[in-house]
């Protein structure tokens, strides 16, 4: 039974973005390559959910900059749990180009447990759609199916 | 007690509560997967609003710390509760024929607003900006809708009254009967202004463009929306699921509402599909096509195009047409 509402539960995977000071690359990757209709994340049963407290799997880009950090951290908090995190891009893993920067307080996962990386500067959007359905599956796991 | 258990039965199991929800479930899936294909978009199940409920239960429930917890949780109860008692006021001819002698048009006027007003007082509750931006937007909205409803149901209502004998016949079940015995109301031309009213009134009540100024996900991110999580979202989800089959329903009885010859569960089937097809008409198709309007254009289309064409069948069936 609780597997069963696992598996169910897992077909309704909302995203959330976090831009941590990215270039905007990976975020028109996501916003846009990754809606249009080409390559449909709704037929996973996504949907890009405007509030931190409706979603699910969290996608996060960028390097994490100094004056981010705080807020990045504040709106993580604030998605309910179970929640899956995912890095989408090279600079939460390593700082990308900016790595090195003095105002780059990455990598991520010095502050937040990352569960999937999807890597690419910026990634491709069948890339992004691959991390979504990982992310979506580390999610059933964790939710008990 | 001999009438209380057969209305409870209707609230709880068919037409309202359960039938309804199903039903509701079933119509947003639908619109969903007709909006991707309109799209190009291969889109998500039909049973996706069913899933994404499951989901919202298994979640956690933040509450702001700044909020007030107790309109904060009882506000999305609410508006269910209203919704399912409306949605058994609703009949389905051949099969249901309404909570009948209740006087159920004006029950119906009165309890629509429910949802929008839990909105609101939920909104409000979170303590955060965007609900009460969301609050305003909302208030303004529902203001300019409701006048070309109120002036549709009383078209409809002056209609058959004047038909079985003056004044206003505000039995929805008799409203219905009337029509299936002298013709229906989508066949009459004094009532097409009306109608049209109503397909424009629709988009507006649930809220989706180019009306969804309230929810605008990109303006004010979810307005009231924006603080709810878990069961608590889940249950605005139920309700708007809900009052789309109440308000579709509504329009059914009041324009088109023949049964097919057959069996109570075949016109429970006929009724579900006008409910789809009243649904793709004046939602779905209206809202893959549009933007969103700003509020104010919002408002003054309402006053602008429904509330003159619904008022005109109503002067004309006030002068006798």
């Amino acid at each position: 039974m609780k597997k069963l509402i696992a598996t169910l539960s897992a077909r309704s995977p909302w995203l959330y973005r976090i831009n941590a000071g990215s270039c905007n690359g990976c975020d028109v990757e996501l916003l846009t390559t990754a809606c249009i209709p080409r390559y449909d994340v709704e037929r996973l049963g996504c949907k890009y959910c405007g509030s931190p407290r409706h979603a699910d799997i969290v996608l996060i880009t960028g390097p994490l900059t100094a004056r981010v950090k705080d807020k990045v951290l504040r709106v993580w908090d604030e998605i309910p749990e179970p929640k899956v995190t995912v890095a989408v891009g090279i600079c939460p893993v390593s700082g990308g180009v900016f790595r090195g920067g003095y105002s780059i307080e990455g990598p991520l996962d010095k502050y937040l447990p990352i569960d999937i990386n999807v890597p690419g500067c910026p990634p491709r959007p069948q890339a992004i759609i691959e991390g979504v359905i990982k992310a979506r599956d580390v999610w059933r796991a964790r939710i008990g199916g | 007690m001999n009438d209380i258990l057969p209305a409870l039965f209707h609230m709880l199991v068919f037409p309202g509560g359960l039938f309804a929800v199903a039903a509701g479930l079933l119509l947003k899936g639908l619109d969903r997967r007709v909006e991707a294909r309109l799209q190009r978009r291969v889109g998500p199940p039909l049973l996706q609003p069913v899933f994404d409920l499951i989901k919202l239960a298994g979640k956690e429930t933040l509450i702001p710390a700044t909020a007030n917890r107790a309109a904060f949780l009882t506000a999305p109860l609410i508006g269910f509760t209203g919704m399912a008692v409306c949605a058994a006021l609703i009949p389905v001819s051949g099969a249901y024929s309404g909570l009948a002698g209740m006087g159920d048009m004006l029950v119906l006027f009165y309890l629509l607003p429910l949802p929008a007003i839990a909105l609101m007082v939920g909104g409000s509750a979170s303590s955060s900006p965007f609900g009460a931006l969301g609050f305003s937007r909302e208030m303004c909205l529902m203001l300019a809708y409701e006048i070309p409803l109120l002036a549709v149901l009383l078209a409809v209502a002056m209609r058959v009254g004047a038909a079985v004998g003056g004044g206003a016949e505000l039995s929805l079940s008799a409203v219905a009967a009337h029509q299936i015995a002298h013709g229906q109301f989508i066949a009459d031309p004094v009532m097409w202004p009306a109608f049209i009213a109503y397909l424009l009134f629709l988009p507006g009540t649930m809220g989706v463009p180019p009306f969804d100024v309230p929810e605008a996900e990109t303006e004010i991110i979810e307005g009231p929306l924006l603080e709810y999580s878990g069961p608590a979202l889940g249950f605005f989800h139920l309700t708007s699921a809900l009052k789309s089959v109440v308000v579709l329903g509504l329009g059914v009885a009041m324009f088109f509402p023949a049964p097919v010859p057959g069996g109570a569960f075949v016109n429970v089937l006929w009724f579900l599909c006008k409910c789809a097809g009243l649904m793709l008409v004046s939602l779905t198709v209206v809202k893959s096509a549009t933007g969103r309007f700003r509020v104010d254009q919002a408002f003054t289309f309402y006053l602008r195009y429904p509330a003159p064409l619904a008022l005109a069948s109503l002067i004309l069936v006030w002068q006798g047409a």
